[in-house]
């Protein structure tokens, strides 16, 4: 994995405590990773790697107003080299993006499963989905071609703004929203089936 | 409007990027297009139910354990 960047240089405060660091950021990098990767195995490895690297260089850290920013670039960063690591070991990305979406399509639906109704203004913390709301919501996510499921994930998960992932990524805004764009309409496919029954 | 050029639209539509006369065009092929209503309805239904992800599980005990023994080794320099 490459060293993360420099941490930001921030106001002459006391660095933040590992502990501190493990608890309130932990699970968010590794959520994070897990959806980026689409395996527990891989989203642990990156999750060690960026904590590691981040204890390592606390001591430089004033404070951590910017902390949570710093990590999300870092753990992006560390997701995508493990993932282009293991492409390049296991050989095995034989199909483009554009063929693995059009292949989505064809995979049957989990059935049975019905996803709430949030309304535009509802907020987050409001609706609570129960697990296998979430399973069906993941697993559509897991099956989104690289290369568009870090931006659904950044956008439509993390709630970052396409500037920011494009910037992340290495990406144009223009990229970043043509590949969201296409990124929604395959989950739209993969989910409209749960929300099929309050439709009609 | 066509509903292709709709389609084309949608991430600006519902981002609320687009012009009031630009929006004005597409409500108003809305109003004469169910299936259209739907496609936006679905779409609008699937952002709004992956806001509903938690961005911060807990991690799975036993990597807990393993990460806090990884965490302690590096804080002593190992």
């Amino acid at each position: 994995m490459p060293s993360p960047p420099d941490p930001p240089e921030t106001a002459d405060l006391p660095p933040p405590t590992p502990e501190h660091v493990f608890r309130e950021y932990a699970p968010r990098i590794y959520n994070l990773a897990r959806r980026m990767l689409g395996n527990d195995a891989d989203a642990e490895d990156v999750t060690q790697d960026v904590l590691v690297q981040v204890v390592r260089k606390l001591h430089t850290f004033r404070g951590e107003s910017q902390l949570p920013t710093w990590l999300h670039r870092v753990t992006v960063n560390a997701a995508l080299a493990h993932r282009e690591k293991r492409a390049n070991r296991q050989k095995r990305e034989m199909a483009t993006g554009d063929e693995a979406l059009e292949a989505i399509a064809a995979d049957p639906p989990t059935v049975g499963v019905r996803l709430p109704r949030p309304g535009a203004e509802a907020a987050p913390e409001q609706t609570v989905l129960a697990a296998e709301q979430r399973a069906v919501i993941e697993r559509a996510i897991a099956k989104l071609p690289e290369g568009f499921r870090e931006v659904y994930v950044l956008a439509d998960v993390e709630g970052l703004p396409n500037a920011e992932i494009a910037d992340m990524l290495d990406l144009s805004v223009a990229a970043v929203k043509s590949r969201l764009h296409r990124a929604r309409e395959r989950m739209r496919v993969l989910l409209a089936p749960h929300f099929e029954e309050a439709l009609t | 409007m066509s509903c292709e050029e709709l389609v084309g639209v949608l991430l600006d539509f519902v981002g609320g990027d687009l012009s009031p006369e630009q929006r004005a065009v597409i409500e108003q092929h809305l109003c004469g297009c169910p299936p259209c209503g739907q496609h936006v309805e679905e779409y609008r239904l699937t952002i709004r139910v992956t806001r509903l992800l938690p961005k911060a599980d807990p991690l799975p005990p036993a990597f807990e354990a393993r990460l806090r023994a990884a965490l302690a080794a590096a804080e002593r320099g190992e």
